[in-house]
C-alpha cells in the first residue's frame, strides 16, 4: 500500500505548539508511507487540490490528514480524496488539533503525541478497505414534535413546502407558551393576536395531521425511514363529534382543580378547553379530578353535551406513523423557585412567577386582565420584580442565563404601568441583558417613560409586615442595603429543559446537555442539526431562546428538513456491521442487543442458524460486534483488527518489539 | 430405595423417547469418576451419584442441539441448564432433565493435597457422609469431608435442582457462608501483590483451553476468538501477558452468564485459580445488575440486552 500523510498548520492553531515538519518527517518512517508533508490550511482550496495532486503524482492509495477533529472536515477530505480517484474511505483523520494542539502546552510532548496519533491513523488505514454506499428512498413525510410557536412555525414551512406533517402536542392545545403570554417584547403587541392566526393555519393546512393530548411513544427507523409510534391519551371526547360549544365545561359541576393553563391561578372544570383561542378547541376530561372517572357517578357533562361525544370508556390510542425526518421542538419548562428560601419557599401568596403575573394581566386570564395580587385581590400599588430567579446561579445548578428574562421583565414593568397608572415597579437586576433589535431601547423605555426603578442587586429575603411584603436587598451601585415594600412580588424565572425532555431524547438518540436542553450538531455551522441523521432541533429545547430565534430556529429546521426530502434517494453508511457466516454460531445474541433492530436470524444451506444484518436499519453503533464473543460481526470500517492495530500502533506488543 | 436407584428407574422410564441420558460412571479408578452416557438399559447398572460425580454434564447439551436427551444435574448444574435455556442456545423441549439434591463434590486437588503423595491408582473408596476413606497400595487414609469438600459447596446457594422434570432425594439447605477465604485473602492484596500473582499464575499457562472446554456457557468451541487470526485478539506467544489476555477474555465473555459451576478451574491441569477471576466478575455483576447467572428462568443477562440507562448505573448524575 502507498500511503501519503498531510501535517495541516491550522495556521497558528497546530503549528504554534506542534512542530509540523518534524511530525511530517517521522510520518515517513512509518510502513506503506510513501509520502508525507505538512500544509499551512488543509482543507482550503490549494491544501485539497495538494492532496488531489499528490494521490495522483505519488500513486497514492490512501491518505493520512492531520489536522482538526473528522467532525469538522472528514466529509471535505472524503470528497477531495474521491475526487482524487480514490474511494473516500481511503482516508484516514487524525485529530492533532482537539486532541493536541488545544490542549497542550509542551512542544515536544505534543509533537511525540501528534507522530503517534498519526502512527495510530496510518496503521488503521493500512487496513482499510474501500467501502460503496447504498442508497435508499425515504417517506415524505415528517414529524415535528412539540406545537410551541417553533414548533408551529416548523409545521407550517413544512406543509407549504409540499411535505406531509404529523405535529403531536403533548397539552391539549397547542400554542406552547407563548399562548399563556399576554403581550410580547419588545413591540408589545398581543401574543395571542399574532399566535393565534398560525395556530389556525395549523388545524386547516391541508398536509399537516395534528395529534394532540399525544406523546411520541417510541421511535425506530432511521433517517429518510423513522417508524413513530403516538400514544393519544383518552380525553374521553370523542373530538370527531366534538363542536367546543363549552357547554360541558359550563356545567360541570367538579371545578377544584388547579387550572394548569393559568398556572395555578384558579381552578378549573374537570371538563374543560383551556383558552378561548385554543387548537383544536375540543373538550377534554382530567380523569384525575372528573368525579364519573374517580367515583363512577356524576355524567353531568354527558347528559348535557348537544352532540353525544363525551365517552367515559375512552382508552389511550396507538397510532404508528412513517416518516422521512423529525423536527423536536419541546420547549422549555420554568424553574422550581421554590429551592430559593430567601424567597419564602411559597410561604407568600403574593410572591408569584412571571409567568402567573403574565396570566394576571392577560385579558383571557382568570381575573380578566386586570391585576388583582392572589392573596386578597387588592390592585397592587408596588410591584417588586427580581429577576435571575433560577438563572446564573450555581447554587441551584442553574450557571446558565435565560436569555429572554430581562426583556420580559421590562415588558411587564411597562405593562404593570398601563394597567394601574399609579403604581410603581422596583427591578431587581444583575445585569441587563438586551442584545437584538430595538431590545435595549426598550428596557431603557421602561426605565425612562415609565419609571420603573431598577436596582443592581440581589435580593437576600423577603418577609411580610402587615399586608405588604418587605424585599430586602442590595443596592451595589449605591453600595448600600435596601428594602421596598411591596404589594406583589413577581419572580423573573429562568427556564429548564422540558420535563420529559431527557426520556424524550433517548427515543430519538438525541443526547442532552447536563442541564437537559438538547445538544445541536455544531455550536455555530449546524445549529439546528442534531448527531443523529433525519432529527433537528428547534427553539428552546435546545436552549433558552425568545420568540423571534425560535421562530427563527423553526423555519431553519423545515428549511434541513425540505432540503432532506428533496432528495429522492439518501445514501446509506456503509460503515455498517457485517456478519462472517463462517464464524458466526448462531447464538443469537447480536439480535438480543441490536438496539435497532438491524440483525435478523436467517439459516444458511445446510440449516444452520445465522445471524444477518439489515444494512439500511444498522446505525454503526457496534453493539453487537462487542457483544460477539467470538468476533463473527465486524463493523467495518472499524475492525477489531483496525481497533487494535491502533492500539498496538501506541504500545506495541512485546511479541512484535521483538522481532522488529 | 436409595436415591441411585430412584434415579434409575426414572432414567429407565424415559430412555426409550431419548437419544440419550448423560450422567456418571466410575472412572479409571474408584476415586475418579467420568460422564457416562446412557443409550440402553445396560447402560444404567454403572451409573454412579455422590460426591465424586464432579462433572457439570450441561457442558454437553449444545452439542446435542437438535435431538432430544436427558441429562442428570446437581444444583449447580442446573444453573448452567437455566443459562442456556435462558440464551436460547438449547430447546427445553428437546431435554429431560434428572435433578439431585446434591450434598457437595469433592475436589480432587484438595484430595491429593490431603494425602501424603500422590495417590496415583486408588483400589477402594469408602464414601460415607462424613469422608472417603481411600485405599491406596494396601493403606488407608481417612479423608474428612470438610476438608476435601469443593470450594463451590462451601458457598453453595442452590444445591437443589432449580429445573427439573425429575427430582430426586430430599431439599438440601443452602451453606450459610457464602464467602471463602481464599477469595477474601486474594481481594485482600495489593495491586501490586494481584499482578506479581499473576505473572506467576499465567506463566503457568499452557494454553490447552481445557477450561474454556469444560466450561458449559463457552459454546463458540472451534470458532473461539483465542484461536482466531481475523479478527487477532490474542497471538499464540505463550507469555503471561497473551495467556492472561485470554483468560481476561474468557471471563469478559462470561460476564453475567457464569453459574460458578467451578469446572474451568476443576479442569486446569496447571492449577491456576481462575475462579478467583469469575467470582470476582460476578460480584461486579451482582452489584451493578442485581443479576446472578442460571437461577431464573425468565432473566435475561444483563448483557444480552439494549437499555439507554441502567437503573442502577447512573452515568449523567440525573
Amino acid at each position: 500500500m502507498r500511503i501519503g500523510v498531510f501535517i495541516c498548520h491550522c495556521g497558528s492553531n497546530i503549528a504554534g505548539t506542534v512542530d509540523c515538519p518534524s511530525v511530517a518527517a517521522t510520518a515517513l518512517t512509518y510502513p506503506d508511507v510513501v509520502f508525507s508533508t505538512d500544509t499551512m490550511y488543509a482543507c482550503s482550496e490549494p491544501g485539497q487540490d495538494a492532496i488531489i495532486q499528490a494521490v495522483k503524482e505519488k500513486n497514492l492509495d490512501g491518505v493520512v490528514v492531520a489536522s482538526c477533529t473528522p467532525r469538522m472536515h472528514e466529509q471535505t477530505f472524503r470528497r477531495a480524496v474521491e475526487r482524487a480517484g480514490l474511494n473516500r474511505y481511503m482516508f484516514e483523520m487524525a485529530n492533532i488539533r482537539e486532541h493536541v494542539s488545544w490542549i497542550g502546552k509542551t512542544k515536544d510532548l505534543n509533537t511525540n503525541k501528534a507522530a503517534e496519533l498519526v502512527r495510530m491513523a496510518v496503521e488503521k488505514l493500512r487496513r482499510n478497505r474501500p467501502l460503496f454506499a447504498k442508497r435508499f428512498e425515504t417517506v415524505k413525510r415528517v414529524l415535528v414534535i412539540g406545537g410551541g410557536v417553533a414548533g408551529i412555525q416548523a409545521a407550517l414551512d413544512c406543509a407549504d413546502g409540499g411535505q406531509e406533517v404529523v405535529l403531536v402536542e403533548r397539552e391539549q392545545s397547542i400554542g406552547g407558551k407563548m399562548a399563556k403570554l399576554d403581550k410580547t417584547f419588545p413591540t408589545v403587541d398581543c401574543s395571542s393576536c399574532v399566535l393565534g392566526p398560525k395556530m389556525v393555519d395549523i388545524a386547516q393546512h391541508p398536509n399537516i395531521t395534528l395529534y394532540t393530548c399525544s406523546e411520541v411513544e417510541s421511535v425506530g427507523g432511521y433517517v429518510g425511514n423513522f417508524q413513530v409510534t403516538i400514544r393519544k391519551k383518552a380525553t374521553y371526547v370523542d373530538w370527531s363529534k366534538c363542536t367546543g360549544c363549552g357547554l360541558c365545561v359550563e356545567k360541570c359541576p367538579s371545578r377544584k382543580h388547579p387550572d394548569t393553563f393559568n398556572e395555578g391561578l384558579c381552578t378549573a372544570p374537570s371538563i374543560n378547553i383551556p383558552f378561548p383561542q385554543a387548537i383544536p378547541k375540543k373538550a377534554a376530561i382530567n380523569a384525575a379530578s372528573c368525579i364519573m372517572l374517580t367515583k363512577g357517578k356524576c355524567g353531568v357533562c354527558a347528559k348535557v353535551c348537544p352532540v353525544k361525544c363525551i365517552d367515559f370508556e375512552q382508552k389511550d390510542e396507538l397510532v404508528t406513523v412513517d416518516v422521512g425526518a423529525v423536527v423536536v421542538a419541546t420547549g422549555y419548562d420554568l424553574f422550581d423557585w421554590h429551592k430559593y428560601p430567601q424567597y419564602g419557599e411559597g410561604r407568600y401568596k403574593d410572591v408569584i412567577t412571571s409567568m402567573q403575573y403574565e396570566r394576571l394581566l392577560s385579558a383571557s386570564g382568570p381575573t380578566g386582565g386586570h391585576i388583582k395580587r392572589p392573596s386578597d385581590g387588592k390592585e397592587p400599588k408596588n410591584v417588586v420584580f427580581i429577576q435571575c430567579v433560577g438563572s446564573r446561579d450555581r447554587s441551584v445548578n442553574r450557571p446558565y442565563c435565560s436569555g429572554f428574562c430581562c426583556m420580559y421583565t421590562a415588558k411587564q414593568a411597562i405593562l404593570t404601568k398601563d394597567h394601574v397608572p399609579d403604581s410603581q415597579s422596583f427591578v431587581f437586576y444583575m445585569d441587563i441583558r438586551s442584545p437584538g433589535k430595538m431590545y435595549d431601547e426598550f428596557t431603557r423605555r421602561a426605565m425612562e417613560e415609565y419609571g420603573a426603578q431598577y436596582v443592581r442587586g440581589r435580593v437576600s429575603m423577603i418577609y411580610p409586615q402587615d399586608d405588604k411584603l418587605i424585599v430586602r436587598g442590595a443596592d451595589t451601585l449605591a453600595g448600600t442595603q435596601v428594602e421596598v415594600p411591596a404589594d406583589l412580588v413577581v419572580l423573573a424565572v429562568g427556564a429548564e429543559s422540558a420535563r420529559g425532555a431527557v426520556q424524550l431524547g433517548e427515543k430519538l438518540r438525541v443526547a442532552p446537555d447536563q442541564y437537559g436542553f438538547f445538544v445541536e450538531s455544531h455550536p455555530k455551522l449546524k445549529p439546528v442539526e442534531t448527531n443523529t441523521a433525519g432529527v433537528f432541533l428547534a427553539g428552546a429545547c435546545q436552549g433558552p431562546k425568545d420568540i423571534p430565534a425560535s421562530v427563527g430556529q423553526g423555519s431553519a429546521a423545515a428549511s434541513k428538513v425540505l432540503g432532506l426530502l428533496s432528495k429522492k434517494e439518501l445514501e446509506s453508511d456503509p460503515a455498517v456491521s457485517r456478519v462472517n457466516p463462517g464464524r458466526c454460531v448462531g447464538c443469537g445474541k447480536c439480535v438480543q442487543t441490536c438496539p435497532f433492530g438491524a440483525i435478523k436470524m436467517i439459516e444458511d444451506r445446510f440449516g444452520n442458524p445465522k445471524a444477518e444484518v439489515i444494512d439500511t436499519v444498522c446505525q454503526g453503533c457496534g453493539i453487537c460486534t462487542v457483544t460477539c464473543p467470538q468476533g463473527a460481526i465486524q463493523l467495518e470500517h472499524f475492525t477489531d483488527n483496525q481497533i487494535l492495530a491502533e492500539v498496538n500502533a501506541l504500545c506495541p506488543p512485546k511479541m512484535f518489539a521483538n522481532f522488529e | 430405595m436409595s436415591q441411585l436407584d430412584t434415579l434409575k428407574s426414572a432414567i429407565k422410564d424415559r430412555l426409550g423417547e431419548l437419544e440419550c441420558v448423560i450422567g456418571w460412571e466410575q472412572g479409571y479408578d474408584p476415586l475418579h469418576a467420568t460422564p457416562l452416557f446412557i443409550r440402553t438399559e445396560a447402560d444404567l447398572d454403572r451409573l454412579i451419584i455422590g460426591p465424586l460425580a464432579v462433572h457439570n454434564l450441561a457442558t454437553y447439551l449444545t452439542a446435542y442441539k437438535g435431538k432430544k436427551i436427558g441429562v442428570v444435574v446437581k444444583g449447580c448444574d442446573s444453573r448452567s441448564v437455566i443459562e442456556l435455556l435462558n440464551e436460547n442456545l438449547i430447546s427445553r423441549d428437546d431435554l429431560v432433565i434428572f435433578g439431585l439434591c446434591c450434598d457437595g463434590v469433592v475436589s480432587q486437588r484438595k484430595i491429593r493435597a490431603a494425602l501424603p503423595a500422590d495417590p496415583g491408582f486408588v483400589e477402594a473408596v469408602d464414601i460415607s457422609a462424613n469422608g472417603l476413606k481411600i485405599t491406596v497400595a494396601g493403606q488407608t487414609a481417612m479423608l474428612n469431608m470438610t476438608d476435601i469438600l469443593a470450594d463451590k459447596c462451601r458457598t453453595c446457594q442452590h444445591p437443589n435442582a432449580l429445573i427439573s422434570d425429575v427430582l430426586i432425594g430430599e431439599n438440601r439447605q443452602s451453606a450459610s457462608s457464602t464467602s471463602l477465604a481464599c477469595q477474601e485473602e486474594f481481594e485482600a492484596k495489593s495491586d501490586a501483590e494481584k499482578f506479581a500473582f499473576w505473572q506467576e499464575t499465567m506463566s503457568r499457562c499452557i494454553r490447552c483451553y481445557a477450561c474454556r472446554n469444560a466450561c458449559p456457557m463457552c459454546v463458540c468451541r472451534d470458532y473461539c476468538i483465542a484461536t482466531s487470526r481475523d479478527p487477532l485478539w490474542v497471538s499464540q506467544d505463550n507469555s503471561p501477558a497473551e495467556n492472561f489476555m485470554f483468560q481476561m477474555i474468557h471471563v469478559s465473555h462470561l460476564a453475567g452468564r457464569c453459574t460458578e459451576c467451578g469446572e474451568c478451574e476443576r479442569a486446569c491441569p496447571v492449577d491456576i485459580p481462575l475462579m478467583l477471576l469469575r467470582r470476582f466478575m460476578n460480584k461486579q455483576v451482582q452489584d451493578v445488575f442485581e443479576h446472578q447467572a442460571g437461577t431464573d428462568l425468565e432473566q435475561t443477562p444483563p448483557l444480552l440486552t439494549f437499555k439507554v440507562e441502567e437503573e442502577r448505573i447512573n452515568e449523567r448524575g440525573w
